[in-house]
């Protein structure tokens, strides 16, 4: 570990659907400058952990600290604000619009329009193909280069933490290298991502730390290669759950 | 072929009436999952507003305004505080039937504290006929359809080339992501049944000189705008338009050329083949259902 302080804290957070609580005290301390990638078998709360953390999901008890700062049941726009980005699973794409107006609906969280504009440009510099698609519709995308204009959609903000949940789905394996390599980029360039992957191998070698959720609890918080060797993983996504909870910190 | 050119206008310009009805109503779908059963009831009472203005002593064209800002509260203010907005934390199916139990309030209340009797609506412009390809058309529809076309056009631009418009659009695309993105979901909300409210209302002043203002009205024109609504695409207002300019068209043509006493059926065979063949409607786009 460096000494760093995290930029994002849980502490003990309770959350749930209804009756059902999915989070059962999840602690975690997310590094910054660095990706972390959440993984853990199916109802383990990872995706639940994203919507809590970005004000989906009430917070029922524990704290969320961000950048020093309890962000616990903010509302999406304030966290935006923040210097936080989520981009859910799946299509998160407004089909009908074309693929520039997708990118400036990222920034209606920034005021000026001039400025929103000026980082579009800067957005599609970076991904020429953004550029070259620019009037057409978002839906006429492959899966891939959705995936992609989600993402640069989120770094019009320029966030500090970004929250991406299974962005490899259903996308062929040459996209999935594309868009780890944009995560990686963008960790070098001081981007906290905080990362869940059903492919989990890939994706902790891209990664630096690696979190491991079971029944809404962190298992294990460790550096990604420790965590690659571990062979409790793989008896963990076989449904055999570790039967003491490590800490680690 | 005169003939055919005069009611193939008539039908354009009652067909663009259909389809500011269904526009809003789509409109409404997409964005707060609202079946408004009450848009026929919607259309029918703006007339009524703009008739008590002139009783009031005010000219037309005031008495149209007033129309139409007394649509945005009640129609578009009031309906989505008092009527969707508490009923639609229970679901779909409670709005829906809340919905048409305000399309009973709206006509009986309009039968009881207005009349029964149908009313005449001053036209927005005398009525006199025109000459065009040969055909003789009355200037009646000519306005209809330009002020129509007007309306459309104007929505569409407000929604394609303004941020407000396409952070609607948005809103109407895919809610979860707006409000990911910063969106204010809500206040998109509200614009959208203000939106609603003034097509309504055009369409109430539109419709009104040739139906005349009756409390009944709505009982037709929410049918043909739930129709066109659908045959064109439940999740496009384009496909709303084309719906309602479709069933206008075809209502006056099959009257003419097919059969008069059928005529209330073929808007049901269309938007039985259209479902049968294409549910998604012509422009439709088919919906991702998550399970």
């Amino acid at each position: 570990m460096d000494g760093r302080e995290p930029l994002l804290m849980l502490d003990r957070v309770f959350a749930g659907y209804g009756k059902m609580t999915i989070l059962n005290g999840t602690t975690a301390s997310i590094r910054p400058a660095a990706i972390t990638t959440v993984i853990g078998p199916n109802g383990a709360g990872k995706s639940t952990m994203f919507k809590a953390v970005f004000g989906l999901l009430p917070v029922r008890s524990g704290t969320i600290v961000f950048d020093g700062r309890d962000i616990s049941n903010l509302p999406p726009r304030a966290l935006l604000d923040a210097g936080i980005v989520y981009i859910p699973q799946g299509r998160n794409i407004f089909p009908e619009l074309s693929v520039r107006h997708n990118l400036e609906l990222g920034g209606v969280a920034l005021s000026r329009q001039a400025e929103i504009a000026r980082r579009i440009e800067a957005v599609m510099r970076r991904f020429p193909m953004l550029q070259e698609k620019a009037d057409q519709q978002a839906s006429t995308l492959s899966g891939g280069q959705q995936k992609i204009l989600e993402v640069a959609r989120g770094l019009l903000l320029k966030p500090k933490l970004v929250l991406i949940d299974e962005p490899s789905i259903g996308l062929s394996p040459l996209m999935v290298r594309d868009v780890f390599a944009i995560l990686k980029d963008l960790r070098n360039n001081g981007v906290t991502v905080l990362l869940i992957e059903q492919n989990a191998k890939q994706a902790l070698q891209i990664s630096d730390y690696g979190l491991v959720l079971e029944q809404g609890q962190t298992r294990i918080e460790a550096a990604a290669p420790q965590i690659l060797a571990d062979p409790r993983i793989a008896q963990l996504f076989l449904g055999g759950g570790l039967l003491q909870p490590e800490q680690v910190s | 072929m005169a003939s055919f050119i005069q009611l193939l206008i008539s039908g354009l310009a009652t067909g663009a009436i259909y389809a500011l009805i269904a526009v809003g109503f789509t409109l409404l779908w997409q964005t707060s999952q609202t079946i408004n059963f009450a848009q026929g009831e919607f259309v029918m009472l703006p007339a009524f507003f703009v008739l008590a203005a002139m009783n009031w002593g005010a000219p037309f064209w005031l008495a149209a305004l007033i129309g139409i800002a007394a649509a945005l509260v009640v129609l578009g203010l009031l309906f989505k505080l008092i009527v969707v907005d508490p009923m639609l934390r229970y679901g779909v199916l409670p709005l829906v039937i809340s919905t048409i139990a305000l399309s009973l309030l709206l006509k009986e209340s309009v039968k009881d504290f207005y009349s029964a009797q149908a009313q005449a609506f001053p036209p927005l412009v005398p009525d006199a006929d025109v000459h065009l390809f040969g055909a003789v058309v009355s200037t009646q529809s000519l306005v209809v359809l330009g002020v129509a076309i007007a309306t459309v056009a104007a929505l569409h631009l407000w929604l394609n080339k303004t941020r407000t418009g396409r952070s609607m659009q948005a809103t109407a695309q895919n809610p979860a992501l707006a409000r990911i993105l910063g969106i204010p979901v809500q206040r998109m909300v509200l614009y959208t049944f203000l939106v609603n409210a003034v097509l309504v209302a055009i369409a109430s002043i539109l419709i009104s000189p040739i139906y005349l203002a009756k409390f009944t009205n709505g009982e037709t024109l929410g049918t043909a705008a739930f129709i066109a609504a659908i045959i064109g695409g439940f999740n496009q207002v384009r496909g709303a338009i084309l719906g309602g300019i479709i069933l206008g068209v075809l209502d006056n043509l099959s009257a003419a050329y097919l059969s008069s006493q059928y005529r209330g059926a073929f808007p049901l065979l269309i938007l039985i083949a259209v479902i049968l063949c294409r549910p998604q409607g012509l422009l439709g786009r088919v919906e991702e259902r998550t399970v």
